[in-house]
């Protein structure tokens, strides 16, 4: 018997476990990445924010203005917590318009949520006994798992 | 003997899709929560044509066994 779910992933955790899903979405995406705490640095003019749908950063084992850095070529970004704990992304770069550097920080958005997510269900699933019998990456970036209970 | 299974996807855009099969009906609907309580809200849930085969398999059979 089967039935099929489709679900929309809620991004809710410590930030500890949030920044090391944005730390592997960023790196997978050929950005070198940082850790550091203090003031923004991205205060230019060519500047985009994004807020992640359905997140939330827990404030505990965090400091204050504690964020993940990432670079690659021009590009900068950002990813912390803002005030009312929604995970943020923002995203510079110079001579880049708005839409692309929005393009980018939506497309960062998503690798995070499919990151937490992936780390989330593989995580859970294995403290109840279950083992992960296949995986594999589509050509359009779907991340596919086959999971299966170990023994009885 | 249940033998639950998962097909996960996990697309890019965030939207993830699970096929839970190899167990009963009511079992099978327990896994779809326990996965619904892991991953978030629920957009959907259908059961597929295999699930009502197989329920419809146990109703003739238990109809057969009140014969």
């Amino acid at each position: 018997m089967s039935a099929v779910c489709v679900l929309t992933p809620l991004v809710i955790g410590s930030w500890p476990v949030v920044s090391a899903a944005v730390a592997g979405a960023l790196a997978s995406m050929g950005f070198s990445v940082a850790t550091r705490t203090g003031e923004p640095i991205i205060r230019t003019r060519n500047r985009i924010e994004e807020t992640i749908d359905n997140s939330e950063v827990l404030e505990e084992h965090m400091s204050r203005g504690e964020m993940v850095t990432a670079e690659k070529g021009d590009v900068r970004v950002e990813v912390g917590r803002d005030e009312r704990g929604t995970c943020k992304v923002c995203v510079s770069g110079e001579g880049y318009t708005d839409g692309q550097l929005r393009k980018v920080a939506r497309e960062i958005s998503a690798r995070i949520v499919q990151q937490y997510t992936y780390h989330k269900v593989v995580s859970e699933l294995k403290s109840r006994r279950f083992t992960v019998a296949g995986e594999q990456v589509a050509a359009d970036g779907t991340i596919k798992l086959h999971i299966r209970r170990v023994g009885r | 003997m249940d033998q639950p299974e998962f097909q996960i996807e996990i697309r890019p855009d965030g939207q993830v899709k699970v096929l839970v099969k190899g167990v009963s009906g009511q079992q099978c609907m327990s896994y779809a929560d326990l996965l619904a309580d892991i991953i978030g809200k629920e957009t959907s849930r259908e059961r597929t044509a295999e699930y009502y085969e197989q329920d419809a398999a146990v109703r003739i059979q238990a109809h057969q066994k009140r014969k």
